[in-house]
């Protein structure tokens, strides 16, 4: 099991995702916004020990899908097989620079983007604004903002 | 034991996944979750309110004086259409007991709300509103704004409401042009943030440029005569013989700030 300090990162890291992914920004900009719980995910990921990742990731994901009104299970999915990802090169995301954690985190989005894509499209038919695949850049260049961000957050 | 780990949660989510989308099993839970989740609408819309707060305590007397007199002014001017609009219900009604005819100029209530808001996930069209089921919202309530429609309720909560714009793709409103009453199903437009398109209409049907089109109140889901767009351009060689007209929303949503509710008067 995760210990009290994790579990307390992980509620305010969650209640952070949520209320940045509420406010409200032009269409164009809403488009190409990070996937934000994805990141700040991966942030506690990396921290904390690996019990009960896909539980946790599963439930923020339900609770992200029913927040934003979408299909239920969407962001559940594409949740779980991120973070599985995450967790498959941990050791080297941890030890490694900036750069090359930007470079997983790019990685990370795009699964994270192919899935909720995939989803989308075979529930809901090629009804998509194209400007949505430039999420995991964005990602990966918010990355070093989310992550001093998030290491206050954790102080 | 750890791909056990990993393959549960993506089996409950295909499941779920399948069951969202081709029943309504799980509607009550995500009424549920969303009333939890509800209060975080509250916190994003804090900072907003706290400038609105500011500026009402910064508004000098005589600009709030001047407001309230152009207000007044307005609400004359309405009255005064309303008059004409009550004669021509009551001359309506004369008509229809004449002819015999069972039509009937609805009668609707309306409750203001203001947008909290905009667009929460990137792929759909949505508004959050001030407004939930403790008000007397319900779902599918139809949404206007000052110029048409905006879009229908989709989500409800004791105090928050979320409605899907006519833009978004996935929003159909059954419409009727105003000038001849040729009927169709508007369908918003994915690559296009304010279109909508109307298809399977014949090829030699009457429709022109800048027809406006209303509610029909076809499947008793929409109140009737509310504009929803006008048109902005027919396509007559996208299918063999339709033709695909595209509609511009008579209400500018950048713009919104408050919205009416329409309710049946017997709700």
């Amino acid at each position: 099991m995760i210990n009290q300090s994790q579990f307390v990162l992980l509620i305010k890291i969650t209640i952070l995702a949520f209320i940045v992914g509420a406010i409200n920004l032009p269409h164009l900009i809403e488009l190409i916004s990070p996937f934000w719980l994805l990141l700040f995910f991966v942030y506690w990921l990396i921290y904390s020990n690996s019990e009960g990742i896909y539980r946790f990731a599963f439930i923020l994901g339900i609770l992200l899908d029913v927040f934003q009104g979408g299909i239920l299970g969407q962001n559940a999915l594409a949740l779980v097989i991120s973070s599985a990802f995450i967790l498959s090169v941990k050791k080297s995301f941890f030890v490694s620079n900036l750069t090359t954690q930007q470079v997983y985190i790019f990685i990370t989005s795009l699964i994270y983007l192919a899935l909720f894509l995939m989803t989308h499209i075979a529930v809901q038919g090629i009804q998509i604004q194209w400007l949505v695949v430039l999420t995991p850049f964005t990602g990966a260049i918010l990355w070093p903002a989310v992550r001093f961000l998030l290491a206050k957050l954790k102080q | 034991m750890r791909l056990l780990k990993l393959f549960v949660p993506i089996f409950l989510s295909i499941i779920l996944i399948v069951l969202d989308a081709r029943f309504s099993y799980l509607d009550s839970f995500k009424r549920f979750t969303l009333t939890l989740l509800s209060p975080i609408y509250l916190v994003v819309d804090l900072p907003s309110q706290v400038i609105d707060w500011v500026n009402d305590k910064g508004s000098e007397n005589e600009l709030l004086v001047s407001e309230n007199d152009y207000l007044e002014g307005q609400l004359i001017e309405l009255k005064a259409k309303l008059q004409t609009y009550n004669n021509l219900t009551l001359e309506n009604q004369k008509l229809s007991n004449l002819l015999e005819s069972s039509y009937l100029i609805p009668d609707h209530d309306v409750i203001l709300a203001r947008i909290k808001s905009i667009s929460q996930s990137r792929l759909s069209r949505k508004i959050v509103i001030n407004k939930g089921f403790n008000d007397g919202v319900k779902l599918s309530d139809l949404i206007i704004g000052s110029d048409g429609v905006v879009g229908q309720v989709t989500e409800v909560t004791p105090m928050y409401t979320t409605v899907r714009l006519l833009s978004d793709p996935t929003q159909y409103i059954p419409v009727k042009n105003a000038r001849n009453g040729i009927r169709g199903v508007t369908k918003g437009l994915a690559s296009n943030e304010r279109g909508m398109t109307l298809k399977y209409i014949p090829l030699d049907s009457d429709i022109k440029l800048g027809d406006i089109f209303v509610t029909s109140g076809i499947g008793n889901s929409y109140p009737t005569g509310y504009s929803v767009g006008r048109v902005s351009s027919i396509d007559e060689e996208q299918e063999p013989s339709f033709m695909t007209i595209f509609l511009e929303p008579m209400q500018n949503m950048n713009s919104l700030e408050l919205v009416l509710i329409v309710k049946e008067k017997n709700d």
